[in-house]
C-alpha cells in the first residue's frame, strides 16, 4: 500500500454526476408543465438563437418557468445543506433545518402578516417569515444559554420556542378563520410565488450562507469527534458551531420566507447523499446541496404536472416520495445503527 | 517541561483538582494513576488547554489555556467515533492541522500509510473506522497521534478495555512515540504496566496528588499502598520489576 491509494477518498465523479443530473431535472422543469416547451427550443432560446417560440411561451419561458426552476434549486440546496450541518453540529441524524424554531417563527411572521387587519401586509409576507424564523432562533439561543456545553440543550429550547409560537400562530388563525386557508396553503409549501425579484434576494443571501457552509465544511468534520479531540487537531470547535448554525439558518429563514414550509427536504436529502457514498459532511456537502437542487426542482415539476392544470402543494409531494425512499435507503444502509 | 502550580479547578459548585503541583520532564513517559475520579482525566484536559483553571500550567514557560500554537494529540478513553468516515481519513485527521482541514499534501498520504503499517492497521484503510474493534479503534486513535507528529501527547487510559494482547501492541506504539522524543501523558490503571512503561508516575486522589516521582521509587514507596487503603501488594519479578496485586483479605496477605 502507498500514499498514492489513499487518494480516492472522494469519488468527484459522484459530485459531477450529480450536478449533470440536476441540469437533466432543470430541463425537465422548465420543459414540462401545461404548457409544453421542447428541449431544442429552450436550448436555442439561451444561446441566444431563432427559438421559433410564440411571445406567449417566451413568456412562460422566462417570466414563469426559469425563475421557478432557479428558486426551486435555490431552496432545495439550502434546506439539504443545512440539514446535513445541523445534523453534524448537533450530533443527531433526526436534526432538520426547522429545529430550532424556524419553522414555528416563520409560520408565526407569516400569520401575522396575512390576518393583520390594517391594510394589506401580503406583499411583506417573505420578509414577516424570515424575520419570525429568524427571531425565533436567536429566542432559542439565548434561552438555551449553555449552547456550547450542552448542545442538545439548543435543541430543546428550539423546541419549546417553536411550540410557544405555534400556540400564538393557532390562536391568531382562530380569530381570523378568513386566513386559515391562505395560512394552510403557505405551510404546505409553494413555489407559485418566484418571480424574478424572489429570485434575487434569495440568491443572494442563501448564496452567501452556502459559501460561508462550504468553507467551514473542511472543519465540520471535526464536530464529530470529542471537543477535546477537535482542540488538539487544531479547530475551536465552538466558533465552528456558531458560524455553521448562523449561516444554515439564514440559508433556512431566506428558504421558509421565499416558499413556505417545505418539509423533508433536509433529512432526506443529507441521508440519501451519505447513504449512497458513505461519506460524512465535509466531502459530501457540496454533493448535498446540489442533489437538494435536483430533489426540489423534480418535486416541484411533480407538484405542477400530476393534476394539470391543478396544483399540489410542493411539501405532500417531499414528504409522500421522500418518506418511503428515505425509508429503504435507511434499512438498505442501517445508517441508525453505523 | 511542563510546569503546574497551585492548580485547582472547579466545575459547578464540584472541587475537581486542589492545588495540584508537578513538574513533567520533556521527552518522558509520565503515567497518571488513581482511582476513578481521583481528577485523572481533568488534569489532561488542563494540560491540553482545554479546561480553565486557576493557578498557573506552562509548557515552555508559555500558558498552556488557549494557547492555539502547541501540537499536542489527545487520545480520549471513550472518543466519539464518526458515521460514513473510513479509517483512511480518520487516520489522516490528524494531519488536519499542519495541511489544513479538507486538503491532504502528497507527503501526508505517504506518512498515513506508512502509520498504518506501523499500527497494523494495513488493509483496513478503506473500511469504516465504526466498524473496527475496541483494538483496532484504539490503534487508529494512536495512529492519529503519530501522523500529527506532536510535541506532547495525551492519552486517556489507552489501555483499558483492551485485553493483553492488545494493551502490549498499544503500549509498544506508544513507545515508539517516546523513541522519536515526544512527551508523554498517559493516564492508566494498571500501576504494574505503568511501572513497566513510564519514567515517572503521578499518584492522584480526590482531586490532589498524592505521590510523584520515579516509577520504581512510587511503585515500591509505602504511601502507595495507603493510597489504596493498604489493599494493595507490590512484589518483585527476578527480573527485577514490581508487580502491584490487590489484596483480597485472607488470601495475600
Amino acid at each position: 500500500m502507498s500514499g498514492e491509494e489513499l487518494r480516492s477518498i472522494w469519488r468527484w465523479q459522484i459530485t459531477l454526476f450529480a450536478a449533470l443530473l440536476l441540469l437533466v431535472i432543470a430541463l425537465l422543469g422548465i420543459s414540462f408543465g401545461p404548457i409544453h416547451i421542447p428541449f431544442t427550443s429552450i436550448l436555442r432560446s439561451f444561446l441566444g438563437m431563432d427559438s421559433h417560440l410564440s411571445e406567449q411561451d417566451r413568456s412562460v419561458l422566462f417570466d414563469i418557468r426559469l425563475p421557478r426552476v432557479i428558486l426551486a434549486a435555490l431552496v432545495g440546496s439550502a434546506l439539504a445543506t443545512s440539514g446535513a450541518v445541523y445534523q453534524t453540529v448537533f450530533r443527531n441524524p433526526l436534526a432538520d433545518p426547522y429545529l430550532l424554531g424556524a419553522a414555528a417563527g416563520a409560520g408565526l411572521g407569516a400569520t401575522i402578516a396575512i390576518t393583520n387587519s390594517h391594510g394589506n401586509l401580503y406583499g411583506l409576507l417573505p420578509a414577516f417569515a424570515f424575520s419570525g424564523a429568524i427571531l425565533a432562533v436567536v429566542v432559542s439561543f439565548f434561552i438555551s444559554g449553555k449552547f456550547f456545553a450542552e448542545p442538545n440543550s439548543l435543541l430543546l429550547s428550539g423546541i419549546a420556542v417553536g411550540s410557544f409560537a405555534t400556540a400564538v400562530q393557532t390562536y391568531l388563525q382562530q380569530r381570523h378563520s378568513a386566513s386559515l386557508r391562505p395560512v394552510y396553503s403557505w405551510i404546505l409549501g409553494e413555489l407559485t410565488a418566484a418571480s424574478w425579484q424572489v429570485v434575487t434576494w434569495s440568491a443572494i443571501y442563501i448564496g452567501v450562507a452556502l459559501i460561508i457552509l462550504l468553507i467551514v465544511a473542511k472543519q465540520l468534520d471535526g464536530l464529530m469527534l470529542t471537543d477535546e479531540e477537535a482542540y488538539s487537531l487544531g479547530i475551536n470547535p465552538n466558533k465552528i458551531r456558531v458560524i455553521a448554525v448562523i449561516a444554515a439558518t439564514l440559508a433556512t429563514a431566506t428558504a421558509v420566507a421565499a416558499s413556505g414550509l417545505i418539509g423533508f427536504v433536509g433529512i432526506v436529502v443529507p441521508h440519501l447523499v451519505r447513504g449512497l457514498t458513505h461519506r460524512v459532511t465535509n466531502r459530501a456537502l457540496p454533493t448535498i446541496a446540489i442533489t437538494g437542487a435536483g430533489f426540489l426542482v423534480l418535486a416541484d415539476l411533480g407538484a405542477r404536472t400530476l393534476l394539470s392544470p391543478a396544483e399540489l402543494p410542493i411539501g405532500i409531494i417531499t414528504a409522500f416520495v421522500g418518506a418511503p425512499f428515505f425509508l429503504f435507503v435507511l434499512r438498505r444502509k442501517r445508517l441508525i445503527n453505523q | 517541561m511542563i510546569i503546574l502550580e497551585n492548580i485547582n479547578l472547579t466545575l459547578g459548585n464540584r472541587g475537581i483538582l486542589f492545588d495540584v503541583n508537578a513538574e513533567i520532564p520533556d521527552t518522558t513517559w509520565t503515567c497518571l494513576v488513581g482511582p476513578n475520579g481521583a481528577g485523572k482525566t481533568s488534569l489532561l484536559k488542563v494540560i491540553l488547554g482545554t479546561s480553565p483553571y486557576s493557578g498557573s500550567a506552562t509548557d515552555n514557560s508559555i500558558e498552556i489555556y488557549r494557547n492555539h500554537d502547541r501540537n499536542v494529540a489527545f487520545v480520549p478513553q471513550h472518543p466519539q467515533i464518526p458515521a460514513g468516515m473510513s479509517v483512511a481519513e480518520y487516520v489522516m485527521l490528524g494531519r488536519a492541522k499542519k495541511d489544513g482541514w479538507g486538503t491532504e499534501s502528497k507527503s501526508s498520504r505517504n506518512l498515513v500509510a506508512d502509520t498504518l503499517k506501523l499500527t497494523g492497521l494495513f488493509g483496513m484503510q478503506s473500511q469504516m473506522i465504526s466498524h473496527l474493534s475496541g483494538g483496532e479503534m484504539q490503534r487508529a486513535l494512536i495512529a492519529r497521534a503519530l501522523v500529527q507528529e506532536p510535541d506532547l501527547i495525551l492519552l486517556d487510559e489507552p489501555t483499558s478495555a483492551l485485553d493483553l494482547h492488545h494493551q502490549i501492541a498499544v503500549l509498544n506504539s506508544i513507545e515508539i512515540l517516546k523513541q522519536r522524543g515526544v512527551t508523554i501523558i498517559s493516564t492508566m490503571h494498571d500501576i504494574t504496566l505503568a511501572a513497566m512503561y513510564a519514567d515517572h508516575i503521578i499518584v492522584m486522589q480526590n482531586g490532589r496528588i498524592l505521590l510523584s516521582g520515579a516509577s520504581a521509587q512510587v511503585v515500591h514507596s509505602p504511601e502507595l499502598k495507603s493510597a489504596f487503603d493498604n489493599r494493595i501488594n507490590v512484589f518483585t519479578l527476578d527480573s527485577g520489576r514490581p508487580v502491584v496485586m490487590p489484596t483480597k483479605d485472607g488470601l495475600v496477605d
